[in-house]
C-alpha cells in the first residue's frame, strides 16, 4: 500500500506545474512590474478555470447522492467563486486600471471560504464518530497559532491603509485557519487511506494561502505588494494544490466500466 | 431450509453494505465494488462468506476511518446480530 509521500512521489505532472508557474512569475519579474503583472494575472485565469472543471467533472460524478456528492457541490462552490475572483480582479487591474484591493474581487474571495468549510463538514459526516474533543481542540490550538503573525499586524501597525482595508486584510488568515481545522481533522481519520491524497493536497495548499495572506497582509501594510510579488506564487501553488487533490479523487472514483449485475443479489 | 437462510442472510448483508456506502455517495459504492472485484475478484454478496475482503477494501479506502462504516454496517444488521453467521462476520469486518 502506497503512503502519501510515495504518491506525492509519483505525481510529477503536479511538480512540473508547481515548477512551470513559479519559474515563470519569477523569470517575468526581471522584465519589470508591468510584465510579472500581466503575466501573473494571465496565469491565475486558466489555473482557476482549470479548478472550477476539475470541480464540476468530480460534481457531476457524484450527482448530489449521499453526503459527499453534497460535499462536492459545495466544493464547485468554491472554485467558482475563487475563478470569479482572479477574473475580477484581473479585469480592475488591467481593463479599468484601479487596484483591486480592497474591491468586489474580495467579495467572491471570502465567499468561497464558507463553501470550503461546509465541503468539509459535508464530506466528514459520514466519520463524525472518530471527531473527538480532543481532536477538535488540538487541530483549533494548531489553527490558531497560525493566526498570530497576521493579528499581530493587525494591531501593530503604522500603515496608511484604511481600517477596512487592514480588517479585511486579517479576514483571510482568520478563514484560512477555519478552514484549516477541518483539513487537519480529514488527514488524521483517512491516514493511511487512498481518500488521504485529497486531503494532504487540500492541507498543503491551506497551508500556502496561509502563508500567502499572511505575506500578503504584511506586504500591503507596507504598500510593498503588487500582482506578480513572489508571494502570488503561493497563490496559485494553493490552486494548483487543490486541482490535483480534486483531480486524484476523480481519478480513485471513475466511473466503472460497468458494475456487474451480479453485484445485486435482490 | 438452511440453504434458504444463508441466501437470505447474504441478501440482508449484501443490501446493508449497499445501502451504508450509498449514504455516502454513489461513486464510493461503485470504487468498492470496483475493488473488491479487481482485488480479489469478488461480488458485493460474497463478502458475507469473505468479510475480510470487504475489510481490506474499506481499510485501503478510507484508513483509519473505514471503521465509522463498519459500524454503520453493524447498525443496519442489529436486528440480525444475535444470528451467529452475522456475528461473525461483523466481527471481521471490525477488525
Amino acid at each position: 500500500m502506497k503512503n502519501n509521500f510515495e504518491r506525492l512521489q509519483e505525481q510529477k505532472p503536479l511538480f512540473a506545474c508547481l515548477l512551470i508557474t513559479g519559474l515563470g512569475i519569477v523569470t517575468a519579474t526581471f522584465f519589470g512590474k508591468d510584465v510579472v503583472n500581466l503575466v501573473t494575472d494571465f496565469t491565475y485565469i486558466p489555473i482557476t478555470g482549470a479548478f472550477v472543471i476539475l470541480s464540476l467533472i468530480i460534481s457531476l460524478r457524484f450527482r448530489k447522492t449521499g453526503n459527499h456528492g453534497k460535499a462536492w457541490l459545495l466544493f464547485l462552490g468554491t472554485a467558482i467563486s475563487w475563478f470569479i475572483a482572479e477574473t475580477t480582479w484581473t479585469v480592475y487591474e488591467l481593463v479599468y486600471h484601479l487596484n483591486p484591493f480592497p474591491s468586489t474581487a474580495d467579495v467572491f474571495y471570502i465567499a468561497g471560504y464558507p463553501f470550503l468549510f461546509s465541503f468539509s463538514i459535508y464530506y466528514l459526516k459520514p466519520f463524525k464518530k472518530l471527531v473527538t474533543r480532543k481532536i477538535i481542540f488540538s487541530t483549533s490550538l494548531i489553527a490558531v497559532s497560525v493566526l498570530i503573525p497576521s493579528l499581530y499586524m493587525t494591531m501593530y501597525n503604522n500603515s496608511d491603509e484604511s481600517k477596512f482595508a487592514i480588517a479585511l486584510g486579517a479576514i483571510y488568515p482568520i478563514a484560512d485557519s477555519i478552514v484549516l481545522v477541518p483539513a487537519l481533522i480529514g488527514i488524521f481519520l483517512f491516514f493511511k487511506g487512498e481518500v488521504n491524497f485529497l486531503w494532504t493536497l487540500l492541507l498543503i495548499g491551506i497551508l500556502f494561502e496561509v502563508i500567502a495572506d499572511t505575506g500578503f497582509q504584511y506586504f500591503t501594510l507596507n504598500d510593498a505588494y503588487y500582482t506578480g510579488h513572489p508571494i502570488d506564487i503561493l497563490f496559485i501553488w494553493s490552486y494548483i494544490m487543490f486541482s490535483f487533490g480534486v483531480y486524484n479523487h476523480i481519478q480513485l472514483f471513475k466511473k466503472s466500466d460497468k458494475i456487474k449485475e451480479t453485484n445485486k443479489l435482490v | 431450509m438452511d440453504f434458504d437462510q444463508e441466501q437470505l442472510r447474504k441478501a440482508i448483508v449484501s443490501l446493508a453494505i449497499e445501502k451504508v456506502l450509498l449514504a455516502i455517495g454513489q461513486p464510493v459504492y461503485e470504487k468498492v465494488i470496483r475493488q473488491l472485484s479487481k482485488d480479489y475478484n469478488c461480488y458485493l454478496p460474497e463478502c458475507y462468506e469473505h468479510p475480510d475482503y470487504l475489510n481490506k477494501v474499506l481499510k485501503k479506502t478510507f484508513g483509519n476511518a473505514h471503521i465509522t462504516i463498519v459500524d454503520a454496517i453493524k447498525r443496519e444488521l442489529d436486528e440480525q446480530i444475535t444470528e451467529k453467521p452475522i456475528s461473525v462476520f461483523i466481527s471481521v469486518i471490525s477488525e
